[in-house]
């Protein structure tokens, strides 16, 4: 039997469609549709310049925002060959690692929501509201942030917005470990968790998993490792895991909260003076650029006539997370409301997704536009 | 008398589903902060749970995007009446920065469907989306009801 969930479903918070082939309560496999909000926004960028383009990149995804505008000034800044002042490296570190933080405590609310388990549900978001005091602190915005420029960042932050900043972080991670026991050693939440959802280490090899989804998969690759503030200033780990299940990449996100919380404390108490902006003369070329947004990795792949963007095309983490998901989690799973958090522990966003190339079998692209309609591109 | 009635349990309970029609999930974030502890939707007796079928206030984030062009009206026609409409955001106002030539949207969403309330901001804060579902909300739902068909 099919059972179709969603394009609008209680369990989901984002347009889109399972299929789930069931026998009885077991399901046997899934498949997962998208197309639902799909804007069109590489085909609006361009003809554009970079400081009218920047907003629409941002508004790619709302909940990691910032990632977008980070990765978008530096596809433009390693076009010129040039690196942003040490300063502005240091608050672009702050405010992604914040952002990773918020991000991750609403991906494992939603699977706790997804679990029916409302108390740490409620404590999640509860933990959220102080980083997106600080996120508005440092910014001046709670969401989209307009935070980057291509040469740094727009404003510098002022020494008392720090030390709150600091404050709050320090408040949170003294809380942080008893919730995230509340998971650990909680016997239900376990239950429901482990070996739920299991994908092997060959198979999101295969997929292509990307972010905490493949490093609870034991794929150990953070691109933060190639990020040259990250290599050079701070003294961090990459988390991972072996077990590929539900608890894994729960757990994986609950760990790298408190490697963010280590980089940020890194950051405000070495933060150097100095400029945070500077003057980037941007030439005529092509440039890719690659960063680890909370979900994973995005790279942005940049053609510039050095005035106007004459293409551009992004790719976000969240398609090959859903494509695994719906491809090898999916599969074999003993009930519905599993397969259901199964599919909220995947953290997807599907407002990031829309927009893929597909190529067919004699190499002609083909643009995704809707969901069922497929246009061919000569 | 049954309609007075009738208007105390429409105003104490309202059901609210979160429709995104093609925006960027920057709204669909405030809105599921408005849950937290420091917001707290369900003291005012609002509750979300994302099902049409039972819904009393539609929240409508995005620019309406071509899948959504004949879907809105049909989960608009799903929902029982007495029923209120509040959109949140830019995106269904104008379209925000996706409102340009080559995008697919179809802003406003007051095209498709009758609007009560909107909301502008990109995205707005939890503490005003709250104040237009509080302000609209309500009333609206009980003097919709009272309207004979």
């Amino acid at each position: 039997m099919i059972l179709p969930i969603g394009p609008i479903h209680p369990a989901l918070k984002e347009p889109v469609r399972l299929k789930l082939k069931t026998q009885g309560e077991k399901v046997i496999s899934a498949e997962i549709d998208y197309g639902y909000v799909h804007r069109g926004i590489e085909r609006v960028m361009e003809g554009k310049t970079w400081q009218k383009a920047i907003f629409l990149s941002e508004r790619v995804c709302g909940i990691c925002s910032y990632i977008h505008t980070q990765t978008f000034a530096e596809t433009f800044e390693k076009m010129a060959g040039e690196k942003v002042p040490l300063r502005a490296q240091y608050l672009r570190s702050l405010t992604n690692e914040l952002d990773r933080i918020q991000s991750h405590f609403i991906a494992n609310s939603t699977y706790f929501k997804a679990l029916e388990h409302e108390t740490l549900f409620m404590y999640m978001l509860h933990l959220r509201e102080p980083v997106m005091d600080a996120i508005e602190l440092l910014t001046g915005n709670r969401v989209n942030m307009g935070w980057n420029v291509v040469g740094g960042v727009r404003m510098d932050a002022k020494e008392k917005h720090l030390n709150s900043i600091y404050q709050i972080i320090t408040h949170l991670e003294s809380e942080y470990d008893k919730y995230v026991q509340m998971f650990d050693q909680g016997p239900l939440v376990g239950l429901r968790s482990k070996d739920v959802g299991k994908m092997s280490n060959e198979d999101a090899i295969k997929g292509r998993a990307v972010g905490p989804i493949g490093r609870a998969s034991g794929i150990k690759h953070d691109v933060r490792e190639d990020h040259h503030t990250y290599q050079d200033e701070f003294d961090w780990k990459v988390i991972w895991r072996k077990e590929g299940d539900n608890y894994a990449r729960t757990m994986n996100r609950f760990d790298e909260i408190t490697e963010s919380i280590k980089i940020i404390k890194q950051v405000i108490e070495n933060i150097p003076p100095g400029e945070v902006r500077k003057k980037i003369d941007i030439p005529a070329g092509y440039e890719e650029w690659r960063n680890e947004a909370p979900r994973g990795e995005v790279s942005y792949y940049i053609e510039s006539n050095g005035n106007l963007i004459k293409n551009i095309s992004i790719r976000t983490p969240s398609i090959m997370n859903i494509d695994v998901c719906g491809k090898y989690m999916l599969k074999d799973v003993a009930t519905v409301a599993d397969a259901v958090a199964t599919y909220a522990s995947v953290d997807p966003c599907v407002a990031c997704t829309e927009r893929v190339v597909i190529l067919n079998e004699k190499g002609e692209k083909r643009e995704f536009d809707g969901l069922h309609k497929v246009k061919y591109l000569k | 008398m049954l309609d007075g009635l009738k208007d105390v349990v429409r105003k104490s309970s309202i059901h609210v589903c979160l429709i995104n029609t093609g925006g960027c999930n920057g709204c669909d974030i405030e809105v599921v902060a408005l849950l937290s502890p420091r917001y707290d939707l369900e003291q005012y007796g609002i509750y979300v749970h994302n099902n049409p079928r039972e819904a009393d206030v539609l929240l409508i984030t995005g620019a309406v995007t071509e899948q959504w062009k004949k879907n809105l009206q049909r989960i608009y026609a799903k929902a029982p009446e007495p029923k209120v409409v509040v959109t949140i955001g830019n995106c269904p106002l104008t379209g925000d920065v996706f409102n340009q030539e080559g995008c697919s949207v179809y802003a406003p969403v007051s095209d498709f469907i009758p609007v009560d309330a909107e909301i502008p901001g990109c995205p707005p804060r939890p503490s005003e989306i709250l104040a237009a579902i509080l302000a609209v909300g309500p009333d609206a739902i009980a003097a919709k009801g009272r309207q004979k068909p």
